[in-house]
């Protein structure tokens, strides 16, 4: 099942990489005599309201989001790995520095400041930056989860045989850090980045619909989500829901792979 | 917790833990506050006022709304007028509602804590029914059904979940349930099941132990302090929740306030309603660690 899962997630990943072969029409092309179009041969999905193809923007909307949200996990679980590892074998005052910052990160819904740094952006920000911003945000900001559960291993294999037989033989401190312990992170740190690619596919979804994530006319997974916002007409134009049909289907396969093999370690 | 059941060891450990809880709660809430307001100073966008692009505006004033902003621009003075202030019991005034603070989070907060309150109630009974339901049962089939639809609802993200509440005219107290359920019914299913295994259940079982009892009190109540630490950070998951809820869903409550106040970059709203959701998260963590003591567990 999980391999079947991340066999699904790669096949996703190259057909997105491939956007500017696979997609029918350009992200910004506009049908001007196509408005709000159904479904027809030419558009697989019809056109949105601005008459543009719904099937490229969702296959480049795609691409954005399904390479940036793994990069983002990538940062963050970096991130808490420096962090952890650090605050665990220096102890002190730096761990004692670390865990509040942890718990201060904790004690804030992350989506609520997510929301309130990305909202400062001025409203005519350029479409670069704001999906730079969109997802640099949610690399900063996402550090705390993993670092903590990073942390406790550090500490599980600090206190273990095979650290106190290199600390007797006179491995010196950096390099049982980076020789011994680090390399016995990856299993927990992979587990981080299966569980953390998922959690900001939704926050990049959450902030689209809010209207707070990446800016028109650059499209993502998020912001496509907005042609839901009056539910209402949705079982009459069911192909709107397109985009939460892929990210659902994205999620749940990381979900799988997770469930059944990802949180090894 | 080491010396729980010591003669006089007990009361002293207790408020000795509970004092150094609340001095992190004040660290994390002071430094929630100023890790937004520093925040919003370094984000793009930062000082640009709309006001001054009216043209029907005179000079003197135009210069009296720069002198205002300059005022707080500067991160220490903002905070040593603010502090000065929130000892007289003012939170300072709204840039956007033209209204004090306090009048604004005061009409606001209890719809809020309504709303999450009822999320996290409904969300815990429904969890709780099923997992013990499921656990009764041990039927694979139902573990099975109850994962899926369970990871089916993970993987809606929550605005959505505040959209399809809306379509269904149910309150923002339903949906934050609704997002609130999947996530606590995996951890419950998760800690329970560890505990399940543990020997003590299996010798339980072996004598023939079995059913409401064997749940209650040999899997639930040992697992409480995992339960409760549960309880805690479902609060911080409630309150992350009500935004985009009570934005979508056109709710009054704090969680639209601060989505109006980020989008017209209020800084004064901003960082009077961080301070307050980081208060009640840390409170409703060392709530949920106090009851632990009281249980004599820790989780």
């Amino acid at each position: 099942m999980r391999r079947a899962a991340i066999g699904v997630l790669g096949a996703i990943l190259i057909v997105l990489l491939c956007a500017d072969w696979i997609a029918p029409f350009g992200y910004q092309q506009q049908f001007r005599e196509e408005v709000g179009a159904a479904p027809s041969r030419q558009h697989r999905l019809g056109t949105d309201a601005l008459g543009r193809d719904r099937l490229s923007r969702l296959i480049y909307g795609g691409r954005i989001s399904m390479v940036l949200a793994p990069l983002a996990a990538l940062v963050a679980v970096t991130l808490a790995l420096a962090a952890g590892l650090t605050a665990g074998y220096l102890g002190g005052w730096w761990e004692r520095i670390v865990t509040t910052a942890m718990d201060l990160c904790l004690s804030l819904p992350w989506l609520f400041l997510l929301l309130v740094v990305r909202a400062m952006l001025p409203l005519n920000a350029d479409p670069t930056a704001s999906i730079v911003v969109t997802f640099a945000l949610l690399g900063l900001l996402g550090w705390a989860g993993p670092s903590r559960v990073i942390l406790a291993a550090v500490k599980r294999h600090l206190a273990s045989d095979f650290v106190l037989a290199a600390r007797s033989a006179g491995c010196p401190p950096w390099r049982i850090a980076l020789v011994q312990v680090l390399p016995n992170l990856k299993p927990v740190a992979a587990a981080q980045f299966w569980v953390t690619a998922p959690a900001f596919l939704l926050s990049e979804a959450n902030l689209g619909l809010l209207g707070l994530g990446v800016a028109e006319p650059a499209p993502s997974w998020g912001n496509l989500l907005r042609e839901m916002e009056n539910l209402s007409q949705v079982p009459g134009h069911p192909w709107v829901a397109a985009p939460l049909a892929a990210l659902v289907m994205v999620v749940s396969c990381f979900q799988l792979a997770i469930s059944t093999g990802g949180t090894e370690g | 917790m080491t010396n729980h059941g010591e003669s006089g060891g007990f009361r002293r450990p207790f408020w000795r833990a509970a004092l150094r809880r609340l001095l992190s709660l004040v660290l994390t809430v002071l430094l929630a506050a100023f890790l937004a307001a520093a925040l919003v100073r370094v984000a793009p966008g930062f000082g640009m006022d709309e006001r001054l692009l009216d043209p029907r505006l005179s000079d003197s004033s135009i210069r009296a709304i720069q002198a205002e902003n300059a005022q707080e621009a500067n991160l220490a003075r903002y905070f040593g007028r603010y502090f000065s202030g929130l000892f007289r019991g003012e939170l300072g005034q709204s840039v956007s509602f033209g209204e004090p603070v306090r009048d604004l989070i005061a009409d606001r907060l209890g719809l809020t804590l309504r709303s999450v309150a009822a999320g996290v109630g409904w969300a815990w009974s429904a969890a709780a029914v099923v997992a013990l339901a499921l656990g009764l049962a041990r039927r694979r089939g139902w573990d099975m059904a109850a994962t899926a639809l369970s990871g089916g609802l993970l993987c809606l993200p929550a605005a959505v979940i505040a959209l399809l509440a809306l379509y269904f005219g149910v309150g923002p107290g339903a949906a934050i349930a609704a997002i609130l359920l999947p996530r606590i019914l995996r951890y419950i299913q998760n800690i329970t099941g560890a505990a399940a295994e543990r020997p003590h259940v299996l010798a339980a079982r072996a004598r023939g132990i079995a059913g409401p009892a064997l749940l209650l009190r040999h899997v639930w109540l040992p697992a409480s302090a995992e339960l409760l630490a549960l309880a805690g950070v479902s609060v911080n998951m409630a309150l992350g929740a009500a935004v985009p809820v009570e934005a979508l869903c056109d709710s009054p409550g704090v969680g639209q306030l601060v989505w109006k106040a980020a989008l017209a970059r209020d800084l004064p709203v901003v960082v009077n309603v961080t301070i307050l959701i980081a208060a009640i998260t840390a409170s409703a963590n060392l709530v949920s660690d106090a009851l632990c003591y009281s249980l004599g567990r820790e989780a």
